[in-house]
């Protein structure tokens, strides 16, 4: 008794692998070990009897927790958007324009892949567009087959770490930082990883010309009567919307708004331009006027919905216009009206969507109940000590922790999801990358970065699983030029895989070497963070980007209703983000 | 055992109309979500009413479907071990999982958040932010909720018995996670046929 009494965080935790493992739901496992333990802890003098008494409360705050409702909003979106016809527009589009040269359709689908990512957060709806539309066409014109299935799965789970993503909202959520803060850091880090694939997509159509081939001239749909490929005409539309863009920044805007911060500008800025653009296909297609070609016409057409969505979801963020949270439901509801109005949206599609988001939601939350549960206990046997100091003995410092945790989690990633890592694994080590002085916003990012592997490591990730069952698993006869193609063999699609995962450690070292990649969310934090802090302060006034002396009259008192369930540890979390703020502002 | 069985299908059916009628709240926060952001850009009138609304109708989409969801088998297992076990030892997994963890769990929870509910109910607790909600038919959702749960783990109990006993048909819905990529799949192919 006294053996178990004094070992008994390393025994609970034991306890709940033996529990886990047994493949009864993670959800009522963990609760149960939670209870379990607790009961026993209790027995030997170690916890309170009156323990579970704090449960209730517990719960409420995850009923209380704005942050979750993300999760419905963006599953929502993504089931909406994945039957609406969009991502195949863009693959046929995307793929004629960067066709004709060699590795085109390969940084076609890297485009799309970051394109989609940026919109919502779902692996699946990409691979399996990606595997349908332009594995065929990639097959046809002879590009390698392992590259062409990696470099559809890589691209697939870009959705993981671009923003929106769900893996960055949980993240912030379970290390108690800011979304738009999450989101602003993994932004350079999403944009980089897509330009590696890209990198290694170009070294392969320069060193392995065989392997991704150009479009023959007979596969270029939309040439001009001419003969010509139109493509110049592209560039011009590209080079006039940004003109554009930087008139709309300088002569309209700032004289308007002086203190318009910067990402307010981009994104403004930007919306002109696709305006811009947008209009001039529109009146070169009403009056026959010729002046753009037919790609260009169609990369434009093709191009707003996502970038109209893209500005519903992230630019309202950015702009301090709606929360995250909120963000996922102007997208969500962006999403429903782009499939009406394609005709896509039927009651069938709509209720089928709504049972699949209520039951993912389900068990996402479920999940993190047990966690609650388990952690109430393990805590109160004090195991986040053991946990700690478990981590802090390493040899290293914040380097040999950093290193050791991530390939923990690289390890984990072959067994449990991204949602069970995160409810359960990230807050025993996050508190003590907090306590090693690592910027946990740049950790999130990292590990997040780290989990988007385990989509793709075989024989387990899902986005090869997804491209199993789209790709042609037998010999088949190709519809345009009727000769026989040979299957993809899943051995290919594994070996496909493998320099990418190579690639994923390599942007994970990188971002480990140089945490400036996510640190600059810091740099223009008094506008994100001030509509973050003013929004989770339900204040009466709506919020204002840019107005800082407002700001600290806020910071300066207390929060006009703080709130947020009752007594809830989630307090503590904003109360640091504050100081944070105020740190920034001092500085500046 | 039949009586038994006869209860289990009442109780599935209950979790299946809940489950049916319930998931329309999803859309329901959807939109009041992006309207009020909407609103409160357009128009600058926000209430804290409506963020909470927000959090109570995705509160009750969780909670009660809690049930339904374990009654189509949806809540995440790690089975890298267990799924290469035969039907009748996974009824048997699923048979002790329910009885430790399940059932003892899900009715702590239910015993414990009714007085919780009580409370707030009797003094009509109120939120505290300004123009919050009345507290109580949120706190209600919890024991509902974990009602609805211990009922479905009663439900699961009885066909996995009856399945080991030999007096019922194996009940385990197994997700050949292919199914609804498979599903996806043909739509997305029958719209890109229909273009290109």
């Amino acid at each position: 008794m006294d053996f178990i009494a004094q070992n008994m965080a390393p025994i609970m935790f034991a306890g709940l692998v033996v529990f886990l493992l047994l493949g009864y739901p993670v959800a009522f496992a963990l609760a149960a070990n939670g209870i379990f333990f607790g009961l026993l802890g209790i027995q030997l003098g170690l916890l309170e009897p009156s323990l579970f008494q704090a449960l209730p409360e517990r719960l409420w705050g995850v009923m209380s927790n704005d942050t979750l409702l993300a999760v419905p909003f963006f599953t929502f979106m993504g089931l909406i958007l994945e039957r609406s016809g969009m991502a195949e527009d863009l693959l046929d589009t995307i793929g004629q324009f960067f066709g004709p040269v060699r590795g085109g359709l390969a940084f076609a689908v890297i485009f799309v892949g970051a394109l989609l990512a940026a919109t919502t957060g779902v692996v699946a709806a990409s691979v399996i567009s990606m595997g349908l539309i332009s594995l065929p066409i990639m097959l046809r014109y002879g590009y390698d087959r392992r590259f062409a299935t990696g470099v559809i799965a890589a691209s697939g789970t870009l959705a993981q770490i671009i923003p929106p993503s769900l893996v960055l909202i949980i993240m912030a959520d379970q290390l108690g930082r800011s979304v738009g803060d999450m989101y602003a850091g993994a932004f350079i880090p999403g944009i980089a990883l897509a330009g590696l694939y890209a990198v290694y997509a170009g070294g392969v159509a320069l060193f392995k010309p065989r392997w991704s081939p150009a479009l023959p001239l007979e596969a270029r749909r939309l040439r001009e009567p001419s003969g010509s490929s139109g493509t110049p005409s592209v560039f011009v539309v590209v080079v006039l919307a940004t003109i554009a863009a930087v008139l709309f920044d300088r002569f309209y805007y700032v004289p308007h708004y002086p203190d318009a911060a910067l990402d307010e500008r981009l994104v403004l800025a930007a919306g002109a331009g696709g305006g811009f653009a947008l209009a001039s296909a529109i009146v070169n297609k009403v009056f026959k006027l010729g002046l753009l070609s037919r790609l260009a016409e169609q990369v434009v057409f093709v191009l707003i919905p996502p970038l109209a969505l893209i500005f519903l979801v992230l630019g309202t963020i950015f702009l301090g216009w709606a929360t995250p949270t909120e963000g996922g439901a102007m997208g969500a509801t962006g999403a429903l009206v782009m499939a009406l109005a394609r005709g896509r949206l039927s009651l069938r599609l709509t209720r089928q969507a709504m049972d699949a988001t209520a039951k993912l939601s389900t068990f996402v939350v479920f999940i993190l109940v047990g966690a609650r549960v388990f952690s109430l206990s393990f805590y109160g046997v004090n195991g986040h000590v053991w946990v700690e100091h478990l981590l802090t003995s390493l040899p290293g410092g914040q380097l040999g922790f950093l290193i050791v945790v991530n390939i923990l989690i690289f390890l984990l990633a072959f067994f449990l999801d991204f949602f069970e890592l995160s409810f359960i694994v990230v807050p025993l080590i996050g508190p003590v990358a907090d306590k090693l002085g690592i910027d946990l916003i740049w950790f999130g990012v990292l590990l997040g970065v780290n989990m988007q592997t385990s989509f793709m490591h075989p024989p387990f990730g899902f986005a090869l699983f997804y491209l199993r069952s789209v790709a042609p698993a037998h010999e088949y006869m190709d519809k345009l030029t009727g000769k026989r193609m040979a299957p993809v063999t899943t051995g290919q699609i594994y070996w496909g895989a493998i320099p990418f995962v190579i690639i994923q450690v390599i942007m994970v070292g990188l971002l480990i070497a140089f945490p400036q990649m996510s640190l600059v969310y810091k740099s223009d934090q008094p506008t994100i963070d001030i509509d973050k802090v003013k929004i989770e302060i339900p204040a009466d006034e709506p919020a204002r980007a840019g107005e800082q002396e407002d700001l600290m009259k806020q910071l300066g008192q207390p929060p006009a209703a703080p709130d947020k369930g009752a007594e809830e540890p989630k307090k503590s979390p904003e109360e640091e983000q504050q100081d944070d703020l105020m740190k920034q502002l001092q500085k500046k | 055992m039949q009586a038994l069985l006869a209860v289990s299908r009442l109780i599935d059916r209950m979790n299946e109309h809940i489950g049916r009628a319930v998931y329309w709240l999803v859309l329901a926060a959807v939109l009041l979500s992006a309207g009020n952001a909407i609103v409160r850009k357009i128009f600058s009138v926000s209430s804290n009413a409506y963020l909470e609304a927000q959090w109570y109708l995705f509160s009750a989409v969780f909670l009660l479907c809690a049930g339904y969801t374990l009654l189509r088998n949806e809540h995440v297992r790690i089975d890298i071990l267990v799924g290469k076990l035969s039907a009748r030892a996974q009824a048997w997994v699923d048979i002790f999982g329910t009885v430790l963890f399940l059932l003892p769990m899900a009715t702590l929870i239910m015993w414990l958040s009714w007085p919780y509910f009580v409370r707030a109910y009797t003094q009509n607790e109120i939120s505290g932010s300004a123009g919050g909600l009345t507290i109580w038919p949120a706190r209600l959702l919890l024991p509902v909720g974990f009602a609805l749960l211990v009922l479905q783990g009663v439900s699961e109990l009885i066909k996995r018995v009856a399945f080991v006993t030999g007096r019922g048909p194996d009940p385990i819905v197994r997700h050949d996670p292919a199914e609804a990529e498979r599903a996806l799949a043909e739509e997305i192919r029958k719209i890109a046929e229909g273009k290109v």
